[in-house]
């Protein structure tokens, strides 16, 4: 039997290409304990506080562990309100590994949303995505705007397993394109042109659709697509590494190719990006906006100033600045990319072999359970993946997400749950933190909780904030 | 006479960052390439550096400690916990909302609270707080007494609502016409001017007097960001509180409020991190549903866990006694050295930072040649010395695009905290005496860039002339 490629569920490099230098301890909590625990913050995960977490994989953001470099950083961070060398070394960073000659840093990936979208988007524009994260259609639509998901249909399949899931689809694009009121220099506005686009954006990977990547094909003609409609393109860079990475394992013509020039070409494509530091920059706090107009820079630097901080600051700590721009020369690493790759890969394919229903192939930061085959007698207007993500913590005092109903909200309009096409709980790895021993209680967990699915109940809403209700919604059993 | 005992500095230096002096050809070169704005300077080529007092302190190795013990957990964070406990110790509040600096309550605070068509009354505006109130509909009414418009008129309490202006505003919009008061303890822009505590029971007490239709009195919120420089001020200055702990000063000048914003960038001793504070269990509610959009989590509010442990700890050492003591005395050492040498400053000296009057300073430069920005600019050629301008350009333009013109026209030398010695203080001082001595060279500035908000941060400016001091300029 061939042994699995690299990137490939069942391929692992042979160890960690890091040692650990300080550690954090943490806590099973017994079975009564997390009962109770449970029941006090209303069934929803986001209301427990760590400590009563054994394995945290609520997310992947700001989680990360960093290196001894980065706290090195720390101490050499300059915060001085103006002109910190903190941010020059940031802006370094940004123009090295991705092309961009002008940045604004921000506190975190929603801030830099935030700055730019109240830059771009008016009342009554449409925002096409391939698919949009929740704070960046929540961003969308604070600004009055619609968010548009052009993703393949592909992406919706939880088990076609295809190597780039999460590809705009071009036929859609151009068709949405083509209905822009703006008409492109020299000529008349189509008939039936009914949209105003500001921009289209991709996220790199793919989030919402299980943290899939997008082709250097896509991406390309993507690119060409909206020049040739005069509409300019950005990145939601939060996961690029990962990205490029994939698209070194996956596209023909890119095995051999470094992933830092992987990366140069992804960036290429566009007019600037979106960062949360948090993810790929390997960081436990900042973002920012990459550019390459003035013009568009110097109108975001007016709403940087209001919302966030001086645009040498953008609202972090200097040492905040100097973490993130060594973080994202680290992460670009060939070797700690094949670790972080393969580490979820090993998580997906424990999975599968206990029969743990899962989104495949598995993505770059995170495994995805496919609530509605892993609960299939659970109607929808019970939240089966809220149900499940906590039943895991119940069972092993895991922590994952759920990424579905909840989470994709009531349609503004009509005030009706958005059931989207997958319902599903992350359980989202955190960089550098946890070892594979952890992965593997992990999986047991799942398979236990597999074992008896048959005994899980629904939940019903006790109490749902307006915006953003996962974060804050309490449930009860029914 | 009690004997006057000279006071050092209640810690000893644990660590340190080199500055570098540069030379005048040096500085001349990068004030223009900055625009002559200060805040475009880049931080290498500044030698001592009083820009601001904003994120600017030197931690403790407490705080330190607290960064390596930073939970970094999404939801639920221990650090979390620690910040509200230590809220609802320090302050008293019972509900509070981590943002990732000050200005991220104030836009929280303003959303929340003021609906189109509102006044919010306030001691003395503040750049981004009023930005962030007029976004939300609001009109800001200044109300702090008269002398704080009036750079040399001494008073111990120069920061105090004027209450008839107050009143006035009140009889005049009706109480459901205005959120909140809002009362920044000490007022940055009078000069680091601290509020009485007399004056903070009177405009709760007026407040409660003044019922809005839902039964509710108005509200008082405090912009705490130096609150305990504001409650050392009490303890020096206000019958019946001398030798009254700060802690148990500021407990009482919170109680007189319904919550506040916080900058935990200033009082709280940290590089980064603010909060709001509410006893109103609706208003939490509601800032925690609007965090999420722009912050973060309510655990973490967009700062890492390990900021919020830092902020924690400073809360506790910014009311230590000996602390306040040393800090208030060094702002105070800078300014009696100044006034000393006949140079016109802001009196008296407030909590955070000396404030130069560059009106009275350079007397030749009319308010609309920016003659503060031109002598913060004079001041980094000397000596690489970096202060900021409080004056025509931070004042921005009114809503019919015409400039301010604020009576006040400052150039602020704020003091970060626990960062310089006294010996960089003298530096400072004898650098300004020189000026002071050579100030007819000094001319005025024109914009040649300006940016549509908050114009101060990014504007640049150009001599009217290329004579004095500015003889350097390049065609």
């Amino acid at each position: 039997m061939d042994s699995p490629k690299a990137g490939e569920p069942g391929w692992w490099p042979e160890a960690e290409p890091f040692r650990i230098k300080v550690v954090e301890a943490i806590r099973r909590t017994t079975r009564p304990e997390r009962e109770k625990l449970i029941e006090e913050v209303g069934f929803n995960v986001f209301g427990l506080r760590s400590e009563a977490v054994y394995i945290d994989l609520l997310t992947d953001s700001g989680t990360s562990a960093m290196s001894d470099a980065q706290w090195a950083g720390l101490m050499v961070g300059d915060e001085a309100y103006a002109g910190s060398r903190s941010f020059y070394r940031l802006q370094e960073a940004v123009a090295g590994v991705m092309g961009f000659p002008l940045v604004i840093p921000t506190h975190q990936g929603r801030a830099a949303e935030n700055v730019l979208f109240t830059t771009l988007v008016r009342p009554g524009d449409v925002v096409p995505n391939n698919m949009h994260f929740d704070t960046t259609r929540a961003h969308v639509e604070h600004r009055g705007g619609t968010a548009l998901d052009l993703v393949t249909e592909d992406a919706y399949d939880p088990v076609a397993d295809l190597p780039f899931k999460g590809n705009i689809d071009l036929d859609k694009l151009e068709k949405t394109l083509a209905r822009r009121q703006e008409p492109t220099a020299g000529t008349a506005p189509a008939a039936g042109a009914d949209l105003s686009i500001p921009f289209v954006l991709i996220t790199v990977t793919c989030n919402s659709a299980g943290g899939q990547p997008v082709s250097m094909a896509n991406l390309r003609a993507a690119s060409e697509i909206c020049r040739r409609h005069e509409v300019p393109l950005y990145l939601d860079a939060a996961r690029f590494a990962e990205n490029a990475f994939f698209i070194k394992l996956r596209e023909p013509g890119y095995g051999n190719r470094a992933v830092r020039e992987i990366a140069r070409e992804m960036f290429s494509y566009v007019d600037g990006c979106t960062m949360s530091g948090k993810k790929d920059g390997l960081v436990n706090i900042g973002g920012f906006i990459a550019l390459r107009d003035p013009e568009v820079y110097q109108r975001a630097t007016v709403w940087a100033v209001l919302f966030e901080g001086f645009p040498t600051y953008g609202g972090l700590a200097g040492r905040d600045m100097e973490a993130m721009a060594r973080g994202l020369e680290e992460v670009v690493d060939e070797d700690y990319l094949a670790y972080r790759v393969g580490h979820v890969a090993y998580l997906g394919r424990s999975l599968k072999e206990a029969g743990v229903p899962i989104i495949e192939p598995v993505g770059g930061h995170a495994v995805y359970l496919d609530a509605l085959r892993f609960l299939p007698n659970l109607p929808r207007e019970q939240y089966p993946a809220q149900a499940l993500t906590v039943e895991l913590y119940l069972e092993g005092g895991v922590r994952g997400v759920e990424i579905g109903t909840v989470l994709a909200g009531r349609d503004p309009a009509t005030g009706e749950n958005r059931f989207p096409r997958l319902e599903m709980v992350r359980l989202a790895i955190p960089r550098r933190v946890y070892t594979r021993q952890h992965l593997d209680v992990v999986a047991g967990t799942c398979r236990r909780v597999l074992e008896r699915r048959g005994q899980l109940r629904g939940l019903a809403f006790t109490h749902e904030p307006p915006v953003l209700r996962h974060f804050t919604a309490r449930f009860e059993r029914l | 006479m009690a004997r006057q005992r000279r006071l050092a500095e209640p810690y000893k230096i644990k660590m340190v960052e080199p500055i570098k002096m540069t030379t005048r050809a040096e500085r001349e070169t990068e004030l223009q390439k900055a625009g002559f704005n200060t805040f475009l300077l880049e931080s290498p080529k500044v030698y001592i550096d009083l820009l601001t007092d904003s994120g600017t302190s030197a931690m403790s190795d407490n705080q330190w400690a607290g960064m390596m013990l930073g939970d970094e957990a999404y939801a639920g964070s221990v650090n979390w916990r620690h910040l509200w406990d230590a809220v609802e110790d320090i302050y008293g509040f019972k509900y509070m909302c981590p943002t990732h600096q000050g200005r991220g309550a104030e836009h929280l605070i303003s959303q929340i609270l003021i609906k189109p068509g509102d006044f919010v009354p306030g001691n003395m505006y503040f750049t981004t707080t009023r930005e962030h109130q007029e976004r939300a509909g609001g009109t800001f009414v200044d109300v702090v007494i008269d002398q704080a418009h009036d750079a040399q008129q001494d008073h111990p309490f120069k920061g105090n609502v004027d209450l008839g202006k107050l009143e006035a505003l009140i009889q005049k919009v009706g109480p459901d016409k205005i959120p909140y008061v809002s009362v920044a303890v000490t007022v940055n822009m009078a000069g680091g001017q601290p509020v009485s505590m007399a004056n903070l029971r009177a405009v709760r007490e007026l407040c409660g007097r003044h019922k809005r239709s839902d039964g509710r009195p108005i509200r008082v919120l405090f912009d705490a960001t130096r609150c305990a420089e504001n409650a050392y001020f009490i303890q020096q200055r206000e019958e019946g509180y001398r030798g009254k702990p700060v802690r148990a000063i500021l407990r009482e000048m919170m109680s007189y409020g319904d919550g506040c914003t916080m900058s935990g960038k200033k009082d709280n001793l940290v590089n980064i991190g603010g909060f709001a504070a509410t006893n109103e269990k609706d208003v939490y509610d509601k800032l925690t549903q609007l965090v999420v959009v722009f912050e973060g989590m309510p655990t973490y509010g967009g700062l890492a866990g390990r900021d919020m442990e830092a902020m924690a700890r400073g809360i506790y050492e910014m009311v230590d006694d000996d602390y306040l003591a040393f800090r208030i005395g060094q702002v105070r050492y800078l300014g009696e050295q100044l006034i000393a040498a006949g140079v016109p400053i802001v009196r008296p000296v407030g909590g955070h930072a000396v404030f130069l009057d560059a009106r009275a300073f350079l007397d030749h430069v009319p308010q609309a040649e920016y003659p503060a920005q031109a002598l913060a600019a004079a001041l980094y050629v000397d000596s690489g010395v970096r202060g900021m301008e409080r004056g025509n350009v931070s004042a921005g333009r009114d809503k019919a695009g015409q400039e301010r013109f604020p009576k006040l026209e400052l150039v602020r030398l704020t003091i970060p905290r626990r960062v310089y010695t006294n010996s960089h203080m003298d530096v400072v001082a004898d650098s300004v005496i020189h000026l002071h001595g050579e100030r007819k060279d000094i001319g005025g500035l024109k914009l040649v860039y300006e940016p549509p908000q908050l114009r101060f941060f990014t504007a640049r400016f150009a001599p009217l002339e290329r004579v004095g001091l500015w003889e350097f300029v390049e065609g």
